[in-house]
């Protein structure tokens, strides 16, 4: 049995590799580090603004970041664009205010620098969220953002392109009077794009957060990498077993990359959300990746028990579809 | 070695592909199942080999039931020539029957390049990719993937398909040998040379029933219409006359001074085809 999937593994990196896969991994890995080192972290982007409310002078904070409010209401009206986060020191237990932008992830991130702010340990620097300054901070975004697109299309494009190829050559009808089981051949390519993508998310993470902080969030970060890549790979496998040709398949890529993702990254990078993204599962994924990269890695039981589900479903489908390809005419 | 009765197959609800076939082949034997297309031959050989399944009626392979036996086990007896050759064209010849034959017990795989030696593959091209390959070259790659196994129940579809004629007469010469060492043949095609050659057995499939199955000898003994055509010379002048075999007990029934030739008419089994299917061949 072991042999028999080391055969059909070599094969589909033979095939992975006559599709040039690796190359285009290896490039998206250079252009993608190239971008993030020598033009976003030099960015000069807007960090959250804080406003202090601070009526007996109890603070003495002062930052190019920090402004501070004459009245309360002063206080609450800088912070009504749902991003500046305000604090109030006008009571006895400080009190940090802010107004809900609607997504979960970025109000955890503006929690977390109030709260930094108010624990007073940011020995003169606002630009500091815990142990993230400002340009590791933009590292972590960015690399978690393009760690996304990537397994999410390119990936899934690379399955999908040596899928097309297989079925074009006929050969995956040949599979089906072989003495190996059906779920073997889709497990092999699963488990090559699975090994790719986590080495992908690896390399990429070390090359732009650095060694120490990558491995301090490697761990988080492969779990998710691995649940994206599966749940991706298992879709192409799908796409491409199922769509005729290779240009209904890329209009379909189109319409996923347009319609599926753009609002999943309108929503987790700017304030341009809207209460239905939470029911969008792909801004879940997304969610959790991002919040791996910044160490505070997702531990919802439901959130994982539904992504097990899912790929338990997507693989069952994808051994039915390939039954059926099986049974085609020539 | 193939047991069929009452085999039924749907598609959809509406629509039934095959209406309770019922045949035999013998251990050994070479059967030819011929007919037109659409006529339910490539679905009764894919029931037959196991891709696929919900039919009616019963149907055994090596004396069990199809149903129970699609084991890693039952693939390791068959072997499958499909229609189109279906290779891996970025891998050479032998990286793909190397491949293929990795999902076989060691001790039942046959060696490769002395299985394309034998199919008079050209050595130069043993390592190059199949994409560079002719239709004849990919098809004899696709037949040594069919026997590296060392199969007990052979599955022909169009064997000769895309070959020379020299080519064809290899392939009916490889087919034969394979029927000495004991394999059971199950062909299908439309090439009737092939079928009256190589068939121990041929059956006729039209709109999923069988319209006919016996030797082709038989067949067309059936079917003959038992004149005799004379060809011969008289009085100067060639002239032609059919006459019932019979008549001939009595001698030749007409003056002439030169026979040139006796021909007895016999129907070919393409003529069976087009009696049996109702369809010409294409």
């Amino acid at each position: 049995m072991r042999k028999i999937f080391f055969s059909l593994l070599k094969k589909d990196f033979k095939l992975m590799l006559s599709g040039r896969f690796f190359l285009l991994a290896l490039g998206s890995l250079v252009l993608y580090s190239c971008y993030i080192n020598f033009v976003y972290v030099k960015l000069d982007q807007e960090i959250y603004p804080v406003y202090v409310y601070d009526p007996q002078n109890r603070q003495s904070v002062t930052s190019e970041y920090v402004a501070r409010a004459d009245s309360r209401k002063a206080l609450e009206a800088a912070c009504a664009d749902q991003y500046s986060v305000g604090i109030d020191f006008s009571r006895d237990v400080p009190e940090v205010y802010l107004l809900s932008c609607g997504i979960e992830t970025i109000d955890h991130c503006r929690m977390i620098w109030g709260e930094a702010i108010l624990r007073g340990n940011m020995t003169g620097r606002a630009d500091t969220i815990g142990a993230n300054n400002k340009e590791m901070k933009n590292r972590r975004e960015i690399t978690a953002e393009f760690l996304f697109f990537e397994l999410s299309a390119v990936g899934f494009l690379g399955l999908a392109s040596m899928l097309f190829k297989e079925k074009q050559m006929g050969v995956i009808r040949v599979h089906g009077i072989l003495p190996v089981r059906r779920s073997m051949f889709i497990f092999s390519k699963l488990l090559l794009l699975l090994g790719a993508d986590l080495l992908f998310a690896a390399l990429l993470t070390i090359l732009n957060l650095g060694f120490s902080y990558a491995l301090e969030v490697l761990p988080a970060v492969l779990l998710q990498a691995g649940i994206l890549s599966l749940i991706m790979a298992l879709v192409g496998f799908l796409c491409a077993v199922r769509l005729p040709d290779f240009k209904q398949f890329s209009l379909f890529y189109l319409v996923l990359a347009i319609f599926v993702t753009t609002p999943v990254f309108l929503a987790g990078q700017t304030g341009a959300a809207r209460e239905w993204i939470v029911y969008h599962p792909m801004y879940h994924l997304f969610a959790a990746m991002k919040s791996a990269y910044f160490s505070a890695p997702t531990v919802d039981i439901p959130y994982y028990l539904i992504c097990s589900g899912a790929v338990m479903l997507l693989f069952l489908l994808a051994c039915r579809t390939l039954n059926r390809e099986m049974t085609k005419e020539g | 070695m193939i047991e069929v009765t009452d085999l039924t197959f749907s598609y959809r609800k509406d629509k039934q592909t095959l209406h309770g076939l019922t045949f035999s082949v013998k251990d050994g034997e070479i059967f030819g199942f011929l007919g037109p297309n659409g006529s339910g031959k490539s679905t009764t050989q894919k029931i037959l080999t196991g891709i696929l399944k919900g039919h009616g009626g019963t149907v055994s392979l090596f004396g069990e039931d199809v149903r129970h036996i699609q084991t890693q086990a039952f693939f390791q007896k068959i072997g499958v020539l499909f229609e189109f050759p279906y290779l891996y064209a970025n891998l050479s010849a032998l990286d793909n029957l190397h491949y293929f034959a990795s999902f076989y017990p060691k001790e039942q795989r046959r060696n490769a390049e002395e299985l394309l030696d034998e199919l008079e593959f050209k050595k130069d091209f043993l390592k190059k990719p199949v994409s560079s390959y002719s239709k004849g070259m990919r098809q004899r790659v696709s037949m040594a993937r069919a026997l590296i196994s060392n199969p007990k129940l052979l599955f022909l579809d169009e064997p000769t398909s895309g070959l020379d004629p020299a080519g064809a007469v290899l392939f009916r010469r490889i087919i034969e040998k394979e029927r000495k060492k004991g394999t059971t043949v199950f062909l299908t095609t439309h090439n009737m040379l092939d079928a009256d050659l190589l068939c121990d057995r041929v059956a006729f499939i039209s709109n999923g029933t069988i319209a006919a199955l016996d030797a082709p000898r038989n067949l067309k003994e059936k079917n003959s219409t038992h004149s005799i055509v004379i060809d011969y010379l008289y009085q100067g002048k060639r002239k032609e006359q059919t006459i019932e075999a019979p008549e001939l007990k009595a001698g030749i029934p007409f003056l002439y001074d030169e026979l040139i030739s006796i021909h007895s008419q016999e129907p070919t089994l393409e003529d069976m085809f087009i009696q049996y299917t109702g369809r010409g061949l294409v």
